[in-house]
């Protein structure tokens, strides 16, 4: 008896509703066209709604006097010849699930994210690491190949189930010719961008994205390497954002801190960024200047699609509240008119403004308030803002006698501060709390510096994790708790 | 009908010899043809919508059939639709989603089955069970038991999927009693072919009517004729059936006759087992099995000699039967009892007690089996569990769930927005969830929902909520859920009980989450549409509702403000919005090759798309906590500075005003902005640019758009999408 012929088993991963469902149809009835036995099944349902769900296809020569085949309508674990992914986590995610083995698997993956909402939600960034999802699937794949197809299908015009598919026909591991591929192609719809997509997958024209590394930074030669390119940056943004005058004060305090003893490139570095960011935080003033830039015009003529005599018009969303409005007056006024607001109840009350640049009334608007540059140092969110970096400069100065991990911690916390109106509010509330919560322990000598900076560093990730929710409230219990208790080994060293 | 199913419609005509392609569930639509059904009715649900979709468009093949078509408005309706069969020997199908269909359509059941039918009645559920479900775990089997239906479970592939409806409907008949089928999903959606045979007229039908039935109290489910009705289930349909499986050989004896071993498996379960079975050298490919097996097409009733026969002087037998309780297994040991047979019987004991029975289950209870009987065969060992921990010890974290969500310009998503804010000001509410689209709200990023009790029960469920908590709990219910069981169980119960509650109506126009299918408020307009154009608010104030307001989805702060004057009106009783806005993907069908039409015809059209300045972004990502939407995603900030990525809209933006609306409603941020593109501009378009332009250079701007020469050359079409 010859050895029992065994169909070869694909597994598609893929979200619902990206046409996964054509993929396999296009696989199976090329399968049927080249005279092979086939099935497929799939679990749509309510998968389709941008959920993840797969595909499952059998295929098997068939050969005269065959009785009629019995195929599996479920992938095994440890049984896929083929493993076809259009996102990179959905791979990973069967590479989990022991789909994708080293004896037998050839998986073929488009290298593109399509991030969870648990990844998008977070405050800061909740994105998985790429190059480790990637790695998964290399891992436990016979052979791996991961390249960017989606961009081969924007290149043609082409859904990338297309692209894929051609990828797939090229690689022969499916015994179906590719002309059985390009006939089912041509059955369904769309049939004309299809096949482009599936001759550039064929082709395997494969574009791996190259990263281009950022050109080493010739910046101020008084600051070490690795920050000098993030200071040059900051200079810039500075200059543009104000005046020279406030890019030299930026470069001063740099320099000030890399003259300080345990300040090494890493700290620098964070401080250059977050330095140039929290100096150049967007008020209305900002925010109208950046609306109004020269070099944002092909992008929204690129994004709006826009073929030559259409007519583009942009309309901005901005609503600012009485605390934006009346931060732009000095702080001798705009103090008492905020407590007044305040004490009426008004803080919530705010003016939508669906402001138009591209037309008169809407751009004069903006150009005004971008005219406002000049006043900027004489408003309260100017002076509000400089008295918040020195008090987070102060913390950083104060931390670093105990160690330049948890001073660089400190850095980064300013990473918790961003947004407008109440993600603002919100944020600097966070702020304060960790500072007085786990760097005041530290500074005082309650917590030891090492266990400071990892506090610091889970109090500012768990303010990012839901930054709506409790996760902040119990890892702040969790350290004060630890605080009050310092366990045995603490206590001994 | 929003799907068009042409080529399907096109394989129903298929006559006797042609070979038949497609998936399962159209493979029982054409068997039902073939069988010469009357009558065909049913209530959409995954995985059988299709089977009714695909119906809906056939008119033209039912009306030379006569086959009378029927949209129920719920199980419960389809169900007693059966009674046709009770009365005339019709040969009848209807179709719904298990369990929660046979749950609703339970009491027509048990008053069909207690008289029997007359004309084979064929009720083919989806046993929406396991991976990909969206429903309880529960098995239709419960319901075979307790009112004596037939239950079939057929092999997942087409000859026998087509046989068994075929069959079904004679073994019905020749034991006057109705008969399930039930079709795993996967079943349901397995590819494959069959031959066809002509489709058949029925002896009664529209083209052909019978005249009305004599009395006959018989057949009526209603004392004193229900106790004979009893005995004769057990007494002599029961035993018919018995004989009508045996005989024409429903149940499968596959493999060697004899053997030490044997295996009893549910039917929808056999090409798992074969698989695993061909994994260790004991089956291949063609289900040449190298262990008796016994595959039960019909899981009730079994038949005892059968059962008997198989396991007889064998050493051990294994049943393969999934989901819990083990009613099988039981009515296997119960017959082997009284059979006197010795036969050790394993079951349960190697296999889970609950839960999908998936490979990886099924090889795991298999080789428990065959170790026990000392059968080593073996089985190359798999490499998964291994590439399962490299994986995960490469990917370092959790890999987060991807639960479904609202589609990408869905007008129910803003409510739920509108909810969270709600939330973040008043503090939390008892929020009474539904099934349909809207329960997606229970995922991230909205988090909302405190039960789930069954569609349209919602507000129901919120009845001794309501009273009994600090603040009026709010009921969130579909159209869809409206019609089949709200309107009644929630409104007209509410209403009557002056339940203090605030119920929400997602009005978007079709049964969306089962794959758009019209219900009596749908638009009546085009041609294929059946709906009626109901308008729900006048159902509710039909019932004695009073406080009824409506409001458009898209207006964030508009449903934030209703939901707060719900919330706080100082009468007691119960407060209805309807919130209206209509699915996105439906919407989208209509008016993307309209506008694509007009645009190439060189008609003025505004199209719009919504985006976000990455400078202005910060890269907090309230607005996507808030909002969800799928073309909302991340993208690198581009800035060295910038560390934590921003927000992006890609190329899927609808242009719904979402992203907007949230930002203003919540105060958000100034990076949103919405692109017009007006294709094919007017006069006036271009006079209004040119002043505007002017108006730009003279203060020192840069206009995005020139103006175009007032006759613009002939239109360019837009691509297809």
């Amino acid at each position: 008896m010859s050895t029992p012929r065994e169909p070869t088993r694909i597994l598609i991963a893929a979200l619902g509703g990206e046409g996964g469902g054509v993929l396999v149809d296009w696989i199976t009835r090329a399968a049927i066209e080249a005279g092979l036995h086939a099935t497929r099944t799939s679990i749509p349902g309510v998968a389709q709604r941008t959920g993840a769900t797969t595909y499952y296809v059998e295929v098997m020569p068939a050969q005269p006097g065959d009785p009629p085949p019995v195929l599996g309508l479920n992938a095994a674990p440890g049984r896929v010849d083929v493993f076809l992914g259009t996102e990179l986590l959905e791979a990973a995610r069967r590479a989990e699930g022991g789909f994708l083995t080293r004896d037998r698997t050839l998986a073929l993956v488009a290298h593109r994210r399509a991030y969870t909402v648990t990844e998008k939600s977070e405050g800061g960034d909740g994105r998985m690491d790429e190059a480790r999802l990637a790695q998964a699937v290399r891992e436990t794949a016979r052979e791996a190949v991961i390249a960017d197809y989606d961009a081969l299908a924007r290149q043609t015009g082409a859904a990338l189930n297309a692209v894929m598919l051609g990828v797939l026909a090229a690689r022969g591991a499916v015994p179906i010719p590719p002309d059985a591929f390009r006939a089912a192609i041509r059955a369904g719809r769309a049939a004309e961008s299809n096949l482009r997509g599936f001759e550039a997958g064929f082709a395997g024209a494969s574009t791996p994205a190259a990263d281009a590394a950022p050109a080493p930074g010739a910046g101020p030669g008084d600051l070490p390497g690795e920050a000098r390119a993030l200071a040059a940056e900051g200079v810039k943004r500075l200059t543009d954002f104000q005046d020279a005058a406030l890019a030299e004060q930026y470069r001063a305090t740099l320099r000030r801190f890399a003259a300080l003893p345990g300040a090494d490139g890493a700290l620098v570095a964070a401080l250059a960024k977050q330095l140039a960011l929290r100096m150049s935080s967007e008020d209305v003033i900002r925010v109208a200047q950046l609306k109004l830039r020269d070099a944002r015009r092909p992008r929204l003529v690129a994004e709006a699609k826009a073929r030559p005599g259409d007519i583009v018009h942009v309309v901005e969303f901005m609503k600012p509240g009485p605390a934006e409005v009346l931060s732009l007056l000095p702080p001798g006024i705009a103090r008492p008119a905020l407590r007044f607001v305040e004490r009426r109840g008004w803080m919530g009350k705010s003016i939508a403004l669906n402001v138009s640049p591209t037309r008169p009334l809407g751009f004069l608007r903006l150009r005004l308030l971008a005219g406002l540059r000049g006043w900027r140092k004489r408003t309260l969110k100017h002076a509000e803002e400089t008295a918040w970096i020195a008090a987070w400069l102060v913390l950083v100065e104060r931390a670093l006698p105990l160690g330049t991990r948890l001073a660089r911690e400190v850095v980064d916390s300013a990473r918790l501060v961003k947004g407008y109106a109440a993600t603002d509010a919100r944020t600097r509330a966070n702020w304060r709390r960790i500072m007085e919560e786990v760097l005041r322990p530290a500074l005082d000598g309650r917590l030891p510096p090492d266990l400071a900076a990892d506090a610091l560093l889970q109090a500012r990730l768990a303010a990012q994790k839901d930054p709506e929710g409790d996760a902040l409230d119990r890892t702040l219990a969790a350290i004060a708790a630890r605080i009050a208790s310092p366990s045995p080994r603490l206590a001994a060293d | 009908m929003e799907v068009s199913f042409r080529e399907e419609i096109a394989s129903l005509r298929l006559g006797a010899g042609e070979t038949f392609r497609g998936e399962g569930i159209l493979a029982v639509t054409k068997a039902l043809l073939q069988s010469g059904v009357s009558y065909v009715g049913g209530y959409q649900g995954a995985p059988v919508s299709h089977l009714m979709d695909v119906l809906l468009q056939s008119e033209d093949l039912l009306q030379e059939l006569g086959v009378h078509l029927q949209t129920c408005t719920g199980e419960a309706a389809a169900a007693a639709m059966l009674g046709a069969s009770v009365a005339y020997p019709m040969r009848g199908a209807v179709t719904w989603k298990a369990i929660v269909g046979t749950n609703v359509a339970a009491d027509a059941l048990s008053n069909l089955a207690s008289p029997g039918v007359i004309g084979g009645a064929l009720i083919v559920v989806g046993e929406d069970y396991g991976e990909g479900a969206s429903v309880a775990q529960e098995r239709s089997h419960a319901f075979a038991l307790k009112s004596s239906l037939l239950l079939l479970d057929p092999r997942p592939d087409l000859p026998t999927i087509v046989r068994m409806v075929e069959q079904g409907f004679a073994l019905s008949e020749a034991s006057n009693t109705p008969a399930m089928l039930e079709l795993r999903i996967r079943a349901c959606h397995v590819f494959g072919s069959f031959v066809a045979k002509d489709n058949r007229r029925a002896p009664i039908s529209f083209r052909n009517p019978a005249m009305p039935a004599r009395f006959d109290y018989g057949r009526l489910a209603h004392p004193p004729v229900t106790f004979p009705q009893e005995a004769d289930k057990v007494a002599r349909r029961l035993p018919a059936a018995r004989h009508y499986i045996l005989e024409h050989g429903l149940n499968e004896l596959l493999g060697p006759p004899d053997g030490e071993l044997g295996i009893i498996v549910q039917g929808g379960l056999f090409n798992a087992l074969n698989a695993e079975l061909a994994a260790l050298g004991l089956s291949d490919a063609f289900g040449r099995l190298r262990i008796p097996t016994l595959v039960l097409n019909v899981t009730h009733p079994l038949v005892p000699e059968q059962i008997a026969g198989f396991c007889a002087g064998k050493r051990g037998v294994l049943v393969v039967e999934e989901g819990a309780p083990d009613y099988i297994e039981q009515a296997i040991a119960q017959i082997l009892r009284k059979a006197d047979l010795h036969t050790p019987l394993h079951g349960k004991d190697f296999l889970p007690l609950a839960g999908e029975y998936a490979p990886p289950v099924i090889a795991a209870g298999l080789a428990q089996f065959l170790d026990r009987y000392g059968q080593r065969f073996v089985a190359i060992p798999s490499l998964a569990p291994a590439a399962a921990e490299a994986a995960k010890r490469a990917v370092g974290a959790v890999i987060p769930p991807r639960a479904p969500t609202f589609c990408t310009g869905c007008p129910e998503r803003p409510v739920f927005s509108a909810m969270k804010l709600l939330r973040q000001e008043t503090g939390p509410v008892h929020v009474a969830a539904d099934i349909g689209c809207h329960a997606f709200a229970t995922f991230a990023p909205f988090h909302q929902g405190n039960t789930i009790l069954g569609y349209g029960m919602s507000l129901a469920s919120a009845a001794a909520v309501a009273g009994t908590n600090q603040r009026r709990p709010i009921a969130v219910m579909g159209d869809g859920g409206f019609w089949h069981n709200g309107l009644n169980t929630g409104v007209a119960g509410a209403v009557f009980n002056r339940d203090d509650a605030v119920l929400v109506v997602m009005d978007n126009g079709y049964s969306s989450a089962t794959g758009l299918q019209d219900i009596p408020s749908s638009r009546e307009a085009d041609h294929e549409g059946r709906g009626k154009a109901v308008p729900i608010e006048r159902a509710i104030k039909g019932v004695g509702a009073t406080w009824v307001r409506t409001v458009h989805t898209y207006d964030v702060r508009g449903v934030l403000r209703t939901l707060k004057d719900a919330l706080s009106d100082p009468v007691k009783g119960l407060k209805v919005i309807v919130a209206r806005g209509e699915c996105m993907l439906a919407r989208q069908k209509r008016l993307r090759p309209a506008q694509a039409k007009a645009i190439a015809a060189g008609e003025r059209v505004v199209q719009s798309r919504f985006g976000v300045d990455a400078e202005v972004c910060t890269g907090d990502h309230a607005c996507i906590r808030l909002n969800g939407c799928p073309s909302l995603t991340l993208k690198p900030s581009g800035d060295p500075l910038k560390d934590d990525p921003v927000a992006h809209v890609n190329n899927d933006c609808v242009g719904c005003g979402l992203c907007g609306e949230v930002a203003h409603a919540a105060q958000l941020c100034p990076s949103f902005y919405r692109l017009d593109v007006i294709r094919n501009p007017g006069r006036l378009d271009v006079w209004r640019l040119r002043i505007g332009n002017w108006f730009l250079r003279l203060f020192g701007g840069t206009p995005i758009t020139e103006a175009p020469k007032l006759r613009p050359p002939a239109a360019v079409p837009v691509p297809a999408e």
